[in-house]
């Protein structure tokens, strides 16, 4: 009795140990991911880029749509819980400073060899803030100049190259027809700050000095070319901005390149091209954006985040991109084809890619921004003298540089 | 018969170009996101686009429907909404019942009291909120978003209940308790069945307001979204077919709801315990 009583018992604390192991055992691996895509990408990022990863590292990849916005208020809200959910994160490169001063974002330092030898090298300081590296460099994105052929050609006009030739343009276009028909983002967003970049850049200017030549430069020729633009350009923005090229309100506007799905591929508008767009007197400049990865302070799976970081800025991954979603690569060696349809467009952004910089990161940029578009709003839509008010606006910037 | 001076006749006279043009304000987005979610780009996307559909397509709602996404945002919105506002109704109406029996000069106060917590814009108390329930394991689960919307639906829907019971004699409840009913036999078999009314147009705005409610959903769904959260995306990322369809989907219920009940939608109601 005493014997078969020990026997049960053994078999039992066996049973008790193996049940309690082999859950654990059994169970996958997860990764949580956090992205910002369209319905056509997500359905290639989980066809295409997802299933070979869960496959090698034995795990499951939940990936789930969030804007990089909204982003930042669930891991502050996880943050502050300290119940972190998330472990990987694909971030705007426009959206990051926050995410570092909340303390959101792990140093990843350790992991700068990681990044291949072949990234573009103006990536690079994208993900860096205080020497250290916070992001790793991901998918690049840049603005493109669409215009609608058909318009153009009606008045025997070519895409401008230059600012000469952008007014001239503009001119035409409101001599015409009455109406402004050249859009800048002028909707006193960070969107308008994105063109300020560009047209401050290509006079040679640094926008966070405000007033140097090149920033005087770039707000006396927006000043000049104001009169003659589209009504709509004070409520373009980046959403705006292809609905007011696919209805014709607009003939002439820069914007991101999902605007091709929206305005050539639903809108059926084929006779809207894009272009790399125009220099300024001194270069031809673009502002880089696109995305970045990063990976949340107390991530669950910290060394499987790394692992599909390391995935997502392989060769192979980013070919995928180019072919299978017309994303630039975010690395030289990175071939794919796109389609056919899709062949004008690609190009135009590979071309804007070539003179892509990136903003600067700086902890004051909420405060600048509004003291920027503020200098704008004085300047280019109220008519105020220019030098004046870039001064006034550089003196106000100048507590917060310190 | 009494002669109108002219103010009245005027007041009179104006009233209705007000009210239709008033209506045309509210009425024709909502008519230009239903055209829009039936349209072919022909009709979009054009300079002068008509005011009537001229080539009708079912393709946006097919596709929309065809693809499956739709599903589990609008059970989820559906569940939470009628969650809120069942359990709202059973947490607020005791609680109501007892307001409206309490002295005139206690009642107001403690109504008043009930909407401190409506003082606070949900887009400042949301965070806190969530920490809380990120906490409680209550991310993306429905307990956890009804509870957070019983947060601003409680107050109104207490508000509106007290308005609700005070217009029931308390004769009827003696006499009730005379024939042997309890406090909590009077509320469920005398008090609820005559007021009605005034339950269903609580349940009306909690349920519309739940069913609309985007700040809380942001913050304590990751994988699950509701409906709103869903049409959000399609705002931004979707095209301006599938952004209007959806809004087209989410504005459904709305309708239906506020059809079928509007009978109950009389201004007694709305004016709560501030009343004599």
């Amino acid at each position: 009795m005493k014997r078969s009583g020990l026997v049960f018992l053994t078999i039992f604390l066996l049973l008790a140990v193996l049940g309690g192991i082999l859950p654990v055992l059994g169970a996958q691996k997860k990764l949580t991911v956090l992205m910002a895509l369209g319905e056509d990408e997500w359905k290639v990022m989980r066809a295409a880029i997802l299933p070979p990863f869960e496959k090698e590292y034995g795990c499951r990849v939940e990936a789930y749509q969030v804007e990089s916005s909204d982003a930042i208020r669930k891991l502050e809200a996880m943050a502050a819980a300290k119940k972190m959910e998330v472990d990987l994160i694909t971030q705007d490169n426009m959206l990051l400073a926050q995410l570092v001063e909340k303390g959101l974002v792990e140093d990843l330092s350790e992991y700068r060899e990681l990044i291949p030898e072949t990234i573009l090298k103006s990536l690079l300081p994208v993900g860096e803030f205080r020497g250290k590296l916070y992001f790793l460099p991901y998918r690049p994105n840049v603005e493109i100049a669409y215009y609608n052929e058909t318009k153009f050609k009606k008045y025997g006009l070519q895409p401008p190259k230059n600012w000469d030739e952008l007014l001239v343009v503009a001119k035409t276009f409101k001599e015409k027809e009455g109406i402004g028909r050249v859009a800048i983002k002028a909707d006193l967003s960070s969107c308008t700050t994105v063109h300020l970049f560009d047209f401050i850049r290509q006079a040679g200017g640094d926008p966070m000095k405000l007033n140097d030549a090149g920033c005087v430069r770039a707000f006396t020729f927006l000043q000049q070319l104001w009169p003659y633009c589209s009504p709509d350009s004070k409520k373009a923005n980046w959403n705006y901005m292809n609905r007011f090229l696919a209805t014709d309100s607009v003939y002439l506007g820069w914007n991101w390149p999902f605007g091709v799905n929206v305005i050539v591929k639903d809108g059926k508008k084929e006779e809207i091209k894009a272009y790399a767009g125009w220099a300024g007197p001194v270069k031809a400049s673009h502002v880089l954006g696109g995305e970045v990865i990063g990976i949340p302070v107390g991530s669950p799976h910290r060394a499987l985040a790394v692992k599909f970081a390391e995935y997502l800025l392989s060769r192979e991954v980013q070919e995928k991109l180019v072919s299978q979603m017309g994303w630039p690569a975010c690395r030289s060696d990175a071939y794919g084809k796109v389609e056919k349809w899709q062949q004008p467009y690609f190009a135009a952004v590979n071309a804007a890619l070539e003179t892509a910089e990136p903003r600067p990161n700086v902890t004051y940029w909420a405060d600048f921004e509004k003291i920027i578009l503020k200098a704008f709003r004085l300047s280019v839509l109220e008519g105020q003298p220019v030098k004046a008010t870039l001064d006034a606006a550089a003196a106000e910037l100048a507590p917060l540089k310190k | 018969m009494r002669r109108r001076d002219t103010g009245e006749v005027l007041g009179t006279v104006a009233a209705f170009p007000a009210a239709f043009a008033f209506m045309l304000f509210m009425l024709v987005p909502v008519l230009i996101m239903v055209k829009v979610s039936l349209s072919g780009p022909e009709d979009i996307f054009t300079q002068h686009p008509p005011f009537l559909i001229h080539h009708a397509t079912l393709d946006h709602w097919r596709e929309i429907i065809a693809a499956g996404g739709i599903r589990a945002p609008f059970q989820r919105s559906l569940v939470v909404a009628t969650g809120t506002t069942v359990l709202a109704l059973l947490v607020a109406a005791p609680g109501a019942y007892v307001i409206s029996r309490m002295p005139r000069k206690w009642r107001y106060p403690v109504l008043v009291s009930l909407f401190l917590t409506r003082m606070f814009p949900e887009v400042g108390i949301a965070l806190a909120v969530a920490v809380n329930f990120i906490r409680w394991n209550m991310l993306d689960t429905d307990l956890g978003l009804i509870l957070a919307h019983l947060i601003g639906a409680l107050p109104f829907i207490a508000w509106i209940l007290v308005g609700t019971f005070e217009t029931i004699p308390v004769e009827l409840e003696e006499a009730a308790k005379t024939d042997g009913c309890g406090r909590v036999a009077v509320l469920r078999r005398v008090i609820l069945p005559l007021s009605l009314s005034g339950v269903a147009v609580a349940c009306i705005f909690t349920w519309l307001w739940s069913w609309n409610e985007f700040t809380y959903a942001l913050y304590l769904s990751l994988s699950r979204n509701t409906l709103p959260l869903e049409t959000y995306y399609y705002l931004g990322r979707g095209s301006l077919f599938n952004a209007a369809t959806y809004s087209t989907i989410l504005t459904l219920p709305v309708f239906l709801v506020t059809f079928t009940l509007q009978k109950y939608l009389r201004s007694g109601y709305l004016t709560g315990a501030v009343k004599g």
